[in-house]
């Protein structure tokens, strides 16, 4: 043997060596890549099989076991693994899911989507969709699809979301969300309908009204004369009893319209609200040597013409139920409060006033606190006190519309309080 | 004395009756004759020759079949020969939204119907100082 041919078989087994250098790289990093689970290796006693039990094979239960489909497609869409929910998914046995093309498995309606969705996912590596798996008792899944690379080749994970019960559940909800709209539609339009039922028939009702008012009038002024005594009394009831419907017809109608609008609020200083309130009562106050009191009042967010109605028919009513026997005392106070020491937190406001209307009037059974508020609800007789019996409902459904409280308390002979509580501020809604 | 023009735009017969009643033997006043609804006051106006002097004040109800008060004055408001004629608005019932829609369309004044004959006359002449200032409300 020459130096040149033991050079060549140094070469060869030089050659042969990095060869199997290779081979062993190759074969770590398969094993390091999860590429394969198990090596055949030639031995001594032929070949053994080894198999790999690394976190691997936690990774491998874990997929085996989850509820959701799992599949690795090769560059070809070919489904190179696929766990046993998967093929549960598409009701095949698992050995005939292997090695098919995905997209057999879609919903041919579904096929030209799932197409471009493959493309792009191999681009963006991660994509998501909603697609239907199968023909027949098709399923709807959400497919979540992202690339994988290992050693320069490139696989598709696929993760199968079973989306039934969501689609059942979303079903279920838009169903329930279509017969709410239609029955708030329905509210809606009633409550419309309810307003414009007031509102006309107030209106129609005035005309009428208006010829026995001007009618009775002219009588009054013209005829009385010659009327014999026992009728002129008559015509005086025609016209009081007039002027009482006049008044219950425009406390209709603004009871009808409070509902319909609804002006941003702004700031309304009570104080200067009440002392006007006061002027515009002048004559009855001076007529009955009634002595208002008003303490400092807050200003407070609201619909000026609004809050001026609760005072008017609160200052209104104490005038009219004052007692004969005593000179009429009404006081307007003011307190400030925090929605804790209330109890109560009708909106995200925290700061409150607590407004006291106070009288030494009549009063009224206790047991009619929560009934006053109601429409058309008179305690007292009609022929003693004139009014429609709508002041305080027109009041009550204001300070709702305030995000407030009105409460009465009273001890019948000695006088009525009537409380009011409103947020200072109306901003801080939802 | 300035006399003024007026026509009454009313469907309610007892309402003009009782109009002509309070008013016939005002000096002050010409009564035109009155007029059931806004067609027909359309139809007066248009056919007045152009030597024949126009009203000086209009008075519109604002219920009345065919034309309301509302549809009138709009059309008296987009004719240039009857734009500067004092039109007021007088109804059973006005509420804010009524009150401001007329002022906006070019009433003069809105009025509520007045319930005795002391009312009436104090209606008329509220439109009279109105006339005479030329239709801007005091």
């Amino acid at each position: 043997m020459g130096p040149q041919s033991s050079t060549r078989a140094l070469q060869a087994e030089v050659d042969a060596l990095k060869q199997q250098l290779e081979e062993a790289n190759d074969t770590l990093d398969a094993i390091r890549s999860g590429q394969i689970d198990a090596l055949v290796v030639k031995g001594e006693d032929g070949h053994a099989l080894y198999t790999l039990r690394s976190a691997d094979h936690t990774y491998r239960i874990f997929v085996e076991e989850m509820t959701e489909g799992a599949v690795t497609l090769n560059s070809t869409g070919l489904i190179l693994f696929s766990n046993a929910q998967f093929a549960a998914m598409v009701r095949q046995p698992l050995s005939e899911v292997l090695g098919c093309p995905f997209i057999d498995f879609v919903a041919t309606a579904d096929r030209p989507l799932f197409g471009r969705v493959l493309l792009a996912a191999w681009q963006d590596s991660a994509k998501r969709e909603e697609v239907l798996l199968c023909d027949t008792d098709s399923l709807p899944v959400q497919l979540s699809l992202k690339v994988l690379t290992f050693d320069g080749d490139k696989t598709l994970s696929v993760i199968i979301t079973d989306l039934t019960q969501q689609k059942k559940t979303e079903a279920e909800l838009k169903n329930k969300n279509e017969q709410l709209e239609t029955l708030n539609n329905a509210l809606l339009s009633s409550n419309h309908d309810l307003q414009q039922f007031a509102s006309v028939a107030s209106h129609d009702l005035q005309e009428p009204l208006r010829k026995i008012q001007v009618f009775s009038n002219f009588l009054q002024e013209r005829s009385y004369h010659l009327l014999p005594d026992s009728s002129k009394h008559f015509v005086e009831k025609i016209i009081s009893a007039s002027n009482r419907m006049k008044t219950l017809i425009v406390d209709i109608l603004t009871y009808s319209r409070l509902s319909a609008n609804d002006a941003a609020p702004e700031v309304v200083d009570l104080r200067i609200l009440v002392e006007e309130i006061i002027d515009d009562f002048d004559l009855k106050i001076v007529e009955r040597n009634a002595v208002i009191e008003v303490g400092e009042l807050p200003a407070v967010e609201g619909n000026r013409g609004q809050l001026r109605q609760v005072f008017y028919n609160l200052l209104s009513n104490a005038l009219k139920f004052s007692t004969a026997d005593r000179v009429p005392y009404i006081s307007i106070t003011a307190k400030a409060v925090h929605a804790v020491e209330l109890g109560v937190a009708l909106l995200n406001e925290e700061e409150y006033c607590h407004i006291t209307v106070r009288d030494n009037g009549i009063g009224f059974d206790e047991k009619f606190a929560d009934a006053i508020f109601g429409l058309f609800e008179k305690l007292h007789h009609k022929s003693t006190f004139e009014g429609s019996g709508i002041g305080l409902a027109i009041a009550k459904k204001i300070i709702d519309k305030h995000h407030g409280l009105i409460l009465a308390k009273s001890i019948p002979g000695e006088g009525s309080a009537f409380s009011i509580i409103l947020p200072l501020k109306q901003t801080n809604l939802r | 004395m300035t006399v003024t023009r007026v026509v009454l735009v009313e469907d309610d017969p007892d309402d003009k009756d009782m109009f002509f009643s309070f008013f016939s033997s005002r000096k002050d006043l010409k009564l035109l004759p009155a007029m059931a609804n806004g067609v027909e006051l359309m139809e007066y106006l248009q056919n007045l020759r152009a030597d024949e002097p126009l009203p000086d004040l209009i008075i519109l109800d604002q219920n009345m079949p065919m034309m309301n008060g509302r549809q009138t004055l709009t059309f008296l408001k987009a004719n240039e020969r009857f734009a500067n004629i004092i039109a007021v608005i007088y109804s059973t019932y006005a509420d804010s939204n009524l009150i401001t829609e007329c002022k906006k369309l070019g009433a003069a004044m809105v009025a509520v119907k007045p319930i005795t004959e002391e009312g009436y006359q104090k209606m008329m002449d509220n439109f009279l100082q109105l006339v005479r200032k030329g239709g801007s409300p005091a």
